[in-house]
């Protein structure tokens, strides 16, 4: 997976519908279910059904950056907008990205481990265009920043969603919370869609189920 | 494959040992209520409003709710929504609505205290409600003239085997250890809704303001000043026992293991509640030709059986034996315990004046 060195402003690049992403390579990924052996609670074990979790099946990732910003395009089909939690049985449609805190090789079907922990930008309907950067040390742990250093814009339209992520390659300040990028370098990613129709939330939702490369152009 | 599924069964022995630690308590505490002494009053219910559940985004909460028995109950049909365990497997539950709770409903008080209209429009409800806490308080059950009702006040049952606990995939519920309290954690929550599926009571509440899930904290900021929960406290009917469940001296103790009068709400639904009711004893019933049949309770066995199972039915008879008893000049330890001649035998070690302490620096 790439992600490609363009010359476009954060401004333009941060718009889902910026003329730029045309010329953005993207890749579409299958995305699966999470597993529910994996899940941290007998009762999400025992109410599910692994069949019918992770309604969206198909996530296109495009990336950019222009040296200073990096930049995540997710799109997929969702003919139902989910967006406010009205009431006690609505969620809202969502979308997250996984990386390595400090490199290695977590787990990532088990959001790291303790001693090896991941970042993920997440992204939540509700949220109105506030992303959140959370660490997870294992299942169930995710916490968020109280600083976030991204930024996301939504938009829905013609049955689908388009979520714009964008975050400094370098966070100094928040070393411990969130990954640093670096330009010829690469990084582990892996995606998650959470569809609010569907119940999901948590662990339950729709992943890719391996980690990408995704090396940033130089 | 092999190595992964050896891991998850790792991760599951790992998530469940965790759960085993949160569930932990050295004592636990409890309480009983008398169902022969509830009038129906919602002081208990509005003791608790006004203490914990007035900030925005809990308008709908009623963390302690009274309920005209049979009935369709708070949230509306409760006993149908699933969750608990079932064999000791976690059971499936539905997610109460806001309407099945009852949405707060906005009420004209300007227009009528202030607006100087007092005199020409009554106060109401905006809209045009039909669903509320208690909607069906004036119906209850039976048919003329073997109609017949009860009341059942209802919190938290701070259960020892707690289906919310379970189900959070984020542990953020846990037991105090040392009182058994059942508390989310704030920290923690992120509001995902499990424990609201999984808790067969539907008590806990869903705050769309802060986007966690709330319930009742049995007042354990009272409890740690040794001052009984305020539902208890402002029962003017003192049928709300609050102790230690193996306080042996205790009242609790004393109805619920001794004496076996006092029994938890659906135990069927495999979490073992702290809470425990002493049932209500009726009248008998009147046959076809208007004559009394003593043989006949007017509340069917059948249904209390439904409430608080099988045990019921000793209960009752013994709390008939003691009626009988006292009736006959003797004297009667469990009547002399229900009636509660002093209020302080209602609170164990929590019979501190709330009045005579500090207030809170906030």
């Amino acid at each position: 997976m790439q992600c490609k060195k363009v010359s476009a402003s954060r401004d333009r690049l941060l718009d889902p519908a910026a003329s730029e992403w045309a010329n953005i390579p993207g890749e579409s990924l299958k995305m699966d279910a999470t597993p529910l052996a994996n899940q941290p609670s007998e009762y999400i074990k025992a109410s599910r059904d692994e069949k019918q979790i992770g309604k969206v099946k198909t996530l296109l990732v495009q990336s950019a950056h222009n040296d200073s910003d990096i930049f995540f395009r997710l799109t997929w089909e969702d003919a139902s907008k989910n967006v406010e939690v009205t009431d006690n049985n609505l969620f809202p449609d969502g979308c997250g990205i996984l990386m390595p805190l400090n490199g290695g090789d977590p787990p990532i079907d088990e959001m790291g481990t303790n001693d090896a922990p991941v970042n993920a930008w997440f992204w939540r309907a509700d949220f109105e265009d506030k992303a959140r950067n959370t660490v997870a040390r294992g299942l169930g742990t995710t916490q968020f920043s109280k600083q976030c250093p991204i930024q996301t814009k939504s938009l829905w339209g013609q049955g689908a969603w388009a979520i714009v992520f964008a975050r400094a390659l370098a966070v100094p300040d928040l070393k411990d919370e969130t990954t640093q990028l670096v330009p010829g370098a690469a990084v582990k990613v892996g995606f998650a869609v959470w569809e609010g129709s569907n119940g999901e939330r948590a662990g339950v939702k729709s992943f890719s189920k391996e980690w990408r490369e995704l090396t940033l152009e130089a | 494959m092999a190595d992964l599924s050896q891991r998850q069964q790792q991760l599951a022995v790992e998530a469940k040992s965790e759960k085993a630690k949160l569930r932990q308590s050295k004592r636990q505490l409890a309480m009983v209520f008398d169902l022969n002494k509830c009038l129906g009053c919602q002081t208990c219910v509005v003791a608790c409003k006004t203490l914990w559940t007035r900030d925005e985004g809990m308008e709908y909460m009623w963390w302690a709710t009274v309920n005209t028995q049979p009935g369709k109950g708070t949230p509306k049909d409760w006993e149908q929504m699933g969750g608990g365990f079932h064999e000791e497997e976690p059971n499936a539950g539905k997610l109460p609505t806001r309407r099945d709770f009852g949405e707060a409903w906005d009420f004209n008080y300007d227009e009528v205290f202030f607006g100087g209209k007092g005199n020409s429009v009554h106060l109401q409800p905006s809209g045009d409600p039909d669903w509320g806490p208690n909607w069906d308080e004036d119906q209850g059950g039976g048919q003329y003239p073997n109609s017949f009702y009860f009341y059942l006040p209802r919190i938290c049952n701070h259960c020892t085997h707690p289906a919310c606990l379970e189900a959070c995939p984020r542990n953020a519920i846990y037991k105090r250890e040392e009182d058994g309290i059942v508390l989310i954690s704030e920290e923690r929550c992120k509001g995902y809704r499990f424990c609201m599926e999984a808790c067969p009571y539907k008590k806990i509440y869903f705050n769309h303001t802060r986007m966690l899930s709330q319930k009742c904290i049995f007042c354990y900021p009272r409890i740690e000043k040794g001052v009984a929960p305020a539902c208890a406290r402002q029962c003017p009917g003192r049928l709300r026992f609050v102790g230690f469940l193996d306080d042996e001296q205790g009242p609790i103790y004393k109805l619920v293991k001794e004496w076996k009068v006092a029994l938890p709400l659906h135990s069927e639904y495999g979490t073992q509640p702290n809470v425990y009711y002493v049932p209500p004893i009726s009248p008998p019933r009147f046959d076809a030709d208007g004559n009394i049949d003593e043989s006949k309770p007017r509340i069917p066995t059948e249904y209390l059986k439904f409430l608080f199972g099988p045990d019921v039915e000793q209960a009752l008879a013994t709390l008939k034996a003691e009626m009988a008893k006292t009736k006959a000049g003797g004297k009667s330890e469990i009547l002399d315990t229900l009636i509660v001649y002093e209020w302080k035998n209602l609170f164990g070690p929590f019979t501190q004046d709330p009045a005579a302490l500090e207030p809170r620096k906030v």
